[in-house]
C-alpha cells in the first residue's frame, strides 16, 4: 500500500532558507559542543576498547546448553538443521552413553559464516539445548575453517557469565545450581 | 642599488626579510584546519571522529594527541604514495595543475597585514615597519587577483586529466569563481567606500576608529561571507567535486600527494580567507575595546593579561583532562590505564606551562616599563614595545581567523550541497543584486551623513 | 484375539464398480473390497493404524472409524472390515461430528502411553500416529503428568528419566537388526501378523494383558528372520526400528527415487533414499505384482555396500580411457568375450550388442556371473542373483558364463560389464587369465578389476537410469539417484558405446535404439514404462 506523507509547505520564511539555515547551524553547533565539552555522552564509543552493552536477548553467537554432568542437552533430534533457512547447521547423531538418553550429538556443527543470526533454531529446539544469548557478537578468526563452531567450542562456555536466575545455565557444570541438579539427576534407575 | 641598501637600517632590512615567513602561516592552518574538521564533523555528526593512530614515548605510552597525530599520518602517507597519472593525461599540465593553488596559496597572503605598522626607535634610528609583507596601494585587489588564480589550477587539471568527470568539474569551478568573485568584489565595495582606501591595514584602522565592518556593513558581511565559501569551492557550494555527479571533480584522475596539493591547497585558502574576512569586518589585528596607544602604554600589563589568559585556558585544558580521567576510571574501556597514562603527560605538561607562563606574566606586569621619545609629536617606543604590540595583536587576528575558519566547516556540516544551477542563481541573481544595492546605498548615506568625498 | 484373520479383498480393475454414497454424494467405488480401499479410490483418505493392505484385517486400533447405516440409523464403524454393500451411505468427518470426535478420541488414547519421543524417534515424518494425531487435531493434551503416560512396558526395562520420570523399554536389543522401543508400541499388531502370515515365522508375539500389553521374542530367542526389517515398515510408530538406519538421518531430510533392486531377478521395486548425495537407506516401494510392500534383507542392507570399494578412475578421464579401450579393439582381430553381469540393465546389454554389431562374427556374449542361484522364498525373492537374465535373454543372450570358463583359449579379449567372475568363483575363473586382454567395466574394486589388464569404472546401478526384465517378465525401470560418488563416472551403456564407436548419451536415447531391433520392447520408450512396471505380452514365464 501506497502511504502518502503530506509535507507542510514551506512559508515564506523557510523559504528565504537563509534563515532556516542558521537553525541548522544553531542545531549542529549544540551537537558539537556536546562533542566536545560532554565528551562522554556521545552515543558513539571507541570500539574496540569500549563495547555497547548487548542484551541476552540479542541474538548473538550460539552455544549449547549442557546438563548437570556437562554433556550437551542436545538430543540431535535435527530440529535447528531443519529450521535453519542458511543451511548452516550440520549434526550427525548418536547412540548415547546414557542410558536415560536415547540420542546424542556426535557432531554439531555450526558455520557462522553461513548463519545468518535468525534465531530460528532457538525457536525450533525441543529440548532448549541451542541458544543465541550468549551476546558474542564479534569473533575473529584466521581460517574459514575456524568459523565453523563443533560441539567442542559450542559447549565452551561459563556459567558465571550468566544470570544467576537463568536455572538452565546454572545447572551447568561450574553454575551454583549444578551441585543441587547434580544430586537429583544422579538418581540414576534403570 | 647600494642606495636601496643604505636608504634603510639593517634591522629594518631584516625585518622585512623574516616578514616573508608570514607566507607560511596559511600552510600552518592547515594543521589546525584538517584536525578540526574532521574531528569537529565527527562531533557534530555525534560521533568520535579519527583518533585512532598514536605514537609511542617511553614512558606515557600511546600518545594520540586527541586525533591530531591521525592527520599527521594521513598526510604523511599521502606523502609516500606512489605518484600515478593514468595513461589518458596531458602529462605537463597534468603535473602542473596541482602546484598552481598551492603556490598562489604562498604568494597571496603577501598583503594581509599581520599587525599595525610599528613604528619604533632603535639606538638612533626610528625604524617603520608596514604590517603586511608588501607594501601594496592596491591591497586588497591584489589579493583577490592572485586567489582568483587558483580556479586555473582546476581549469588545469579538469583539462589534463581528459575526463569528463574532471572536465566538468574543472569548468564548473571557473564558472563559480567567474560568478562569485564578481559578488566579492562588490560585497566589498561598501567597506571601501568607507574605509576610502583598498589598502586592508587602512581598513583596520578605519574600523579602529569607528566601528567594526561587520556592523557598519552586516549585509555586505554576509554577502562577502557566502561569496567567499563559494569561492573556495566548499559546501554547500561544492557543486565541483560533488561526488554524487562528477566522483571527485577535477580531482578525479589524482592520486597521492597531486591529490593532496589540491586539498592543502583548498585548506590553506580557507585560511587565507579567514583572515581576509577577519580584517576586512572584524577589525583585523585590533583588539577590541583597547585602543592601540594603551596597549603600547601598557605593554607589560597587556603582556601580563595576555599570559593571564593563556593560564586560564590551560586550567580549562587541565580541567577537561581531569572530567575525562575521572569518566574513564569508570568506565569499562579496556584501554583505560593506556589513556590515563596518555592523559598524564599532558597533565604534565600543562601543570608545567601554568606557572612559568604565570611568573612570565607577572614579571611583564611588574617590570616591563615601556620607555618612549616624542618624535614629531608623537610617542615613539622601544623596539621591545613594538614587538610585544605586534605579538598581541598577530594573535588578536589570528583568534579572529580561526574563528571563520570553523564557520567554513561549521557550515559545511550543516548544509546540504547546492544543485549548480541553484548556485549560479544565487551567486547571479541574489548576492550581487543585494551587494548592488548595499553599494548604492552605502554611497548615499556616506555622502549625506557621513559627509565624505 | 483371534489367532486368524482374513486377508483385505484389494481392489483390482476386475472389480464391480457399485453406487455409494459418501457424504451425501453418490459414488461408484469397487464391490468386492472393504470400505478403506474402496474410499481410497475416490480420493478419501481414512486414517489407519493396525490396517495394512497385504496383512489379514485385526481391526484393533480403531482409529479408521466411519458412519454406516444400518437397520437402526447410522453407527460407527471400522471401515477397514466393513465390506462395500452396494447403496450402503457412508458419513466421514466431512459431515459427521460423532465420527470426527470417535476419530480424535482414538487418537488421542493410543496418546495416552506414547511418548513424547518425536524429536529423536527415527520413524517421525513418516509416522501414522502423528500425521492422524495432526489430522485429527487433538493438539492440546489433557493429561496431567500423574494421569498420563503410566504405562512403561515391562517392568525389568523401566528406568527414571531425566526428568525424573519413570520410564521403561526403551532401545531393547531385540534381534541382529531390529531394536524395539515398548513405550512407543501401540499395540497394532502388524509385525507380529507379518512374521505370522507373511514371513511364516511367528518370532514375536504380543504379551500381557491390557495397557500392559508389549511385543515380545519368545523367551530367549531372537528376531533374525531374514525379512525382519520389514516389520520396522509395518510398525506405523518408531517401536520397531531398524539398527541400519538408526539415528543416521531425519526421514524428512531425503529425497526418494523409484528404482529396482538389482541384485534379484525378482527386481523389487525399491525407494532409493539419499541426502546430501549419499544413500542412507533403500525402502520397499509397493508394487502388488511384484513385491507388494516387502523386501529382504539382503536387498534393503546392500547401500552400505554401494560406497566402498569404488573404481574410481583417478588416473584419466573415463572417456579417453574408454577412447584407448576402443581403438585397441578395433586394432586386432582376435576373439572378444563380453560378459554381462547381474546387475546390467537392458541398456547396458543393448550397447554389448551394438559392440557384437561393431566387431562382426568377433564378440560373443555370456550372461551371469558364476554365482550360484537360489530358490525363491515366496516373498520378494526369486533367488537368481542374475536380476535381468530375463531381459537377456530377449535379446539373444542366454550362454552362460561357466561355458566361457570352458571355451576361454578361444578368446583374445575379454570384456565384463559388472560381473565379478573371480568373486563369485575364483577356481573357475582362473582359466579366464588365459585370455590376454582382459577388459573389466565395474564400479567396484573386486577380484574382477584386480585380475583384469584394464580397468574401467562406471555407475552402479543406484546411479543409473535404465531399464530391466524381472523374472515374471515385468519390464521395470530403473532411476538414477544422484549419488554418484565421482564425476568420472559413466554408466556401463555409455562406456561400451564409446568401446564400440557408437556413444549414447542417454538411457532413453538407448531405449529407443534398442526397441527397434527388439520388437517386444516396440511399444514402450522410457516415459511410457511407469513406476509400476508392465508386464510384456508373450514372455515365457
Amino acid at each position: 500500500m501506497v502511504r502518502q506523507i503530506k509535507q507542510k509547505p514551506m512559508n515564506w520564511i523557510e523559504r528565504l532558507y537563509i534563515f532556516e539555515a542558521f537553525r541548522g547551524l544553531f542545531t549542529t553547533m549544540k551537537h558539537y559542543l556536546r562533542g566536545f565539552f560532554r565528551y562522554e555522552t556521545l552515543p558513539t564509543v571507541p570500539y574496540p576498547e569500549m563495547k555497547p552493552e548487548i542484551l541476552p536477548t540479542y541474538r548473538a553467537k550460539h552455544r549449547l546448553m549442557l546438563r548437570p554432568d556437562g554433556t550437551p542437552r542436545c538430543v540431535a533430534c535435527f530440529m535447528c538443521a531443519a529450521a535453519c533457512p542458511a543451511n548452516c547447521i550440520y549434526i550427525e547423531a548418536d547412540s548415547s552413553l546414557d542410558g536415560r538418553i536415547e540420542k546424542k550429538p556426535s557432531r554439531f556443527e555450526i558455520d557462522h559464516l553461513v548463519c545468518v543470526f535468525c534465531g530460528l533454531c532457538v525457536e525450533a529446539c525441543p529440548v532448549d539445548a541451542i541458544r543465541m544469548d550468549t551476546c558474542d557478537t564479534s569473533y575473529v578468526h584466521r581460517t574459514r575453517e575456524d568459523f565453523i563452531a563443533n560441539l567442542e567450542t559450542l559447549t565452551q562456555w561459563n556459567p558465571n557469565d550468566y544470570s544467576q536466575n537463568d536455572v538452565l545455565s546454572q545447572a551447568a557444570p561450574g553454575g551454583i545450581k549444578n551441585q543441587q541438579a547434580l544430586e537429583s539427576w544422579k538418581l540414576r534407575v534403570y | 642599488m647600494m642606495e636601496i641598501l643604505t636608504s634603510r637600517h639593517w634591522l629594518e632590512w631584516a625585518i622585512t626579510i623574516a616578514k616573508f615567513a608570514f607566507a607560511f602561516v596559511p600552510i600552518g592552518f592547515i594543521l589546525l584546519l584538517i584536525p578540526l574538521e574532521r574531528r569537529g564533523a565527527g562531533f557534530i555528526q555525534d560521533r568520535q571522529g579519527p583518533n585512532r593512530s598514536y605514537f609511542k614515548l617511553p614512558y606515557f605510552g600511546r600518545i594520540r594527541l586527541f586525533g591530531w597525530v591521525q592527520n599527521a599520518c594521513d598526510g604523511l602517507k599521502l606523502f609516500f604514495k606512489e605518484v600515478y597519472a593514468p595513461n589518458h593525461v596531458h602529462r605537463i599540465l597534468f603535473a602542473l595543475a596541482p602546484a598552481i593553488p598551492f603556490a598562489i596559496v604562498l604568494i597571496s597572503p603577501c598583503v594581509i597585514p599581520w599587525f599595525a605598522p610599528m613604528v619604533f626607535t632603535f639606538g638612533d634610528a626610528v625604524i617603520r615597519i608596514p604590517g603586511q609583507t608588501v607594501d601594496s596601494e592596491v591591497g586588497v585587489l591584489l589579493l583577490f587577483g592572485l586567489s582568483s588564480l587558483s580556479a586555473y589550477g582546476a581549469v588545469l587539471a579538469g583539462w589534463a586529466s581528459n575526463s569528463k568527470f574532471s572536465l566538468l568539474g574543472g569548468l564548473r569551478t571557473s564558472a563559480m569563481t567567474i560568478s562569485y568573485e564578481v559578488c566579492l568584489g562588490l560585497s566589498l565595495m561598501g567597506m571601501l567606500l568607507l574605509a576610502g582606501s583598498f589598502r586592508i591595514d587602512e581598513i583596520i584602522a578605519w574600523q579602529d576608529a569607528h566601528v567594526w565592518g561587520i556592523v557598519a556593513q552586516p549585509v555586505a558581511f554576509f554577502c562577502f561571507l557566502i561569496a567567499m565559501i563559494a569561492e573556495t569551492g566548499r559546501a554547500p557550494f561544492d557543486v565541483a567535486e560533488g561526488e554524487p555527479e562528477l566522483v571527485a571533480g577535477f580531482h578525479t584522475e589524482y592520486g597521492a600527494m597531486q591529490f593532496g596539493l589540491f586539498y592543502m591547497g583548498e585548506y590553506s585558502h580557507i585560511g587565507i580567507n579567514s583572515i581576509l574576512v577577519a580584517c576586512l569586518f572584524l577589525g583585523g589585528y585590533s583588539v577590541p575595546f583597547v585602543e592601540m596607544s594603551t596597549i603600547q602604554a601598557n605593554v607589560g600589563i597587556s603582556l601580563g593579561v595576555l599570559c593571564g589568559l593563556i593560564v586560564l585556558a590551560l586550567l580549562a585544558f587541565l580541567h577537561m583532562i581531569y572530567r575525562y580521567s575521572r569518566w574513564y576510571k569508570t568506565s569499562s574501556a579496556s584501554n583505560k590505564e593506556v589513556i590515563l597514562r596518555e592523559y598524564s603527560l599532558y597533565k604534565l605538561l600543562a601543570w608545567a606551562a601554568v606557572p612559568v607562563v604565570l611568573v612570565l606574566g607577572i614579571l611583564s606586569a611588574l617590570f616591563f616599563h615601556p620607555e618612549y621619545t616624542i618624535i614629531n609629536g608623537e610617542m615613539v617606543y622601544g623596539a621591545g614595545v613594538a614587538f610585544g604590540t605586534a605579538l598581541i595583536q598577530l594573535l588578536t587576528l589570528l583568534v579572529k581567523a580561526c574563528f571563520f575558519c570553523w564557520v567554513w566547516i561549521w557550515v559545511r556540516w550543516t548544509l546540504p550541497r547546492f544543485r549548480y544551477d541553484h548556485v549560479m542563481h544565487l551567486g547571479w541573481k541574489v548576492i550581487l543584486n543585494i551587494a548592488l544595492i548595499n553599494l548604492v546605498v552605502t554611497a548615499v548615506i556616506a555622502k549625506l551623513v557621513l559627509g565624505g568625498n | 484375539m483371534s489367532n486368524y484373520y482374513n486377508m483385505p479383498a484389494l481392489p483390482t480393475e476386475k472389480s464391480p464398480k457399485v453406487p455409494i454414497t459418501v457424504d451425501d454424494r453418490e459414488v461408484m467405488v469397487p464391490g468386492d473390497t472393504n470400505l478403506l480401499e474402496a474410499l481410497q479410490t475416490v480420493g478419501i483418505e481414512t486414517p489407519h493404524i493396525c490396517y495394512h493392505p497385504y496383512l489379514p484385517v485385526s481391526g484393533n486400533c480403531r482409529q479408521c472409524m466411519v458412519e454406516v447405516d444400518n437397520p437402526r440409523g447410522m453407527g460407527l464403524a471400522i471401515a477397514c472390515y466393513t465390506p462395500v454393500r452396494p447403496g450402503m451411505k457412508v458419513a466421514t468427518p466431512v459431515t459427521s461430528p460423532r465420527v470426527k470426535n470417535a476419530r480424535k478420541a482414538v487418537s488421542e488414547f493410543m496418546l495416552v502411553n506414547h511418548p513424547l519421543d518425536c524429536p529423536i524417534c527415527d520413524k517421525a515424518g513418516e509416522c501414522s500416529l502423528q500425521e492422524n494425531y495432526i489430522t485429527s487435531g487433538q493438539n492440546e493434551s489433557r493429561l496431567s503428568g500423574a494421569a498420563g503416560k503410566q504405562y512403561h512396558g515391562t517392568p525389568e526395562n523401566e528406568f527414571k528419566d531425566t526428568k525424573g520420570q519413570v520410564r521403561g523399554g526403551k532401545r531393547l536389543n531385540i534381534g541382529p537388526r531390529v531394536i524395539l522401543d515398548e513405550e512407543r508400541c501401540v499395540q497394532c499388531d502388524r509385525c507380529v501378523r507379518f512374521m505370522r502370515h507373511v514371513a511364516h515365522d511367528e518370532q514375536l508375539q504380543l504379551v500381557s494383558r491390557g495397557d500392559h500389553t508389549t511385543i515380545a521374542t519368545f523367551p530367549g530367542e531372537k528376531l533374525d528372520h531374514p525379512y525382519d526389517l520389514c516389520v520396522t515398515d509395518v510398525c506405523p510408530v518408531g517401536a520397531l526400528t531398524g539398527k541400519h538406519f538408526r539415528f543416521e538421518q531425519r526421514v524428512w531430510m531425503l529425497s526418494r527415487t523409484p528404482s529396482i533392486s538389482m541384485d534379484d531377478s525378482l527386481g523389487a521395486n525399491i525407494w532409493i533414499d539419499h541426502n546430501n548425495g549419499f544413500v542412507w537407506r533403500l525402502m520397499p516401494r509397493c508394487n502388488p505384482e511384484v513385491n507388494r510392500s516387502w523386501l529382504s534383507n539382503d536387498s534393503r542392507l546392500a547401500y552400505l555396500q554401494f560406497r566402498e570399494n569404488r573404481l574410481l578412475n583417478t588416473d584419466k578421464g573415463i572417456s579417453e580411457s574408454a577412447s584407448a579401450v576402443s581403438k585397441m579393439l578395433s586394432s586386432s582381430a582376435g576373439k572378444i568375450a563380453a560378459v554381462l553381469g547381474g546387475s546390467c540393465t537392458l541398456e547396458d546389454a543393448f550397447a554389448v550388442k551394438e559392440l557384437q554389431n561393431a566387431f562382426p562374427n568377433r564378440v560373443e556374449v555370456f550372461v551371469g556371473s558364476l554365482d550360484t542361484a537360489g530358490t525363491p522364498d515366496g516373498i520378494a525373492k526369486s533367488g537368481d542373483p542374475v536380476a535381468n537374465r530375463k531381459g537377456f535373454a530377449l535379446l539373444g543372450f542366454e550362454i552362460s558364463a561357466e561355458e566361457l570358463c570352458k571355451r576361454a583359449g578361444e578368446f583374445e579379449t575379454l570384456v565384463t560389464v559388472h560381473a565379478d567372475l573371480w568373486g563369485a568363483n575364483a577356481s573357475l575363473a582362473a582359466a579366464l587369465s588365459a585370455i590376454p586382454n582382459r577388459i573389466a567395466l565395474s564400479a567396484f574394486e573386486n577380484a574382477t578389476t584386480q585380475a583384469s589388464t584394464v580397468r574401467l569404472g562406471v555407475n552402479h546401478w543406484s546411479e543409473v537410469s535404465g531399464t530391466m526384465v524381472n523374472c515374471n517378465g515385468f519390464l521395470q525401470k530403473l532411476n538414477a539417484a544422484p549419488v554418484s560418488p565421482s564425476e568420472n563416472l559413466m554408466p556401463a551403456f555409455r562406456v561400451l558405446g564409446i568401446l564400440s564407436g557408437k556413444p549414447v548419451s542417454s538411457a532413453s536415447e538407448a531405449f529407443l535404439k534398442l526397441r527397434e531391433q527388439v520388437p517386444v520392447f516396440a511399444e514402450f520408450t522410457h516415459e511410457s514404462v511407469r513406476s509400476a512396471g508392465v508386464k510384456l505380452n508373450g514372455v515365457s514365464v
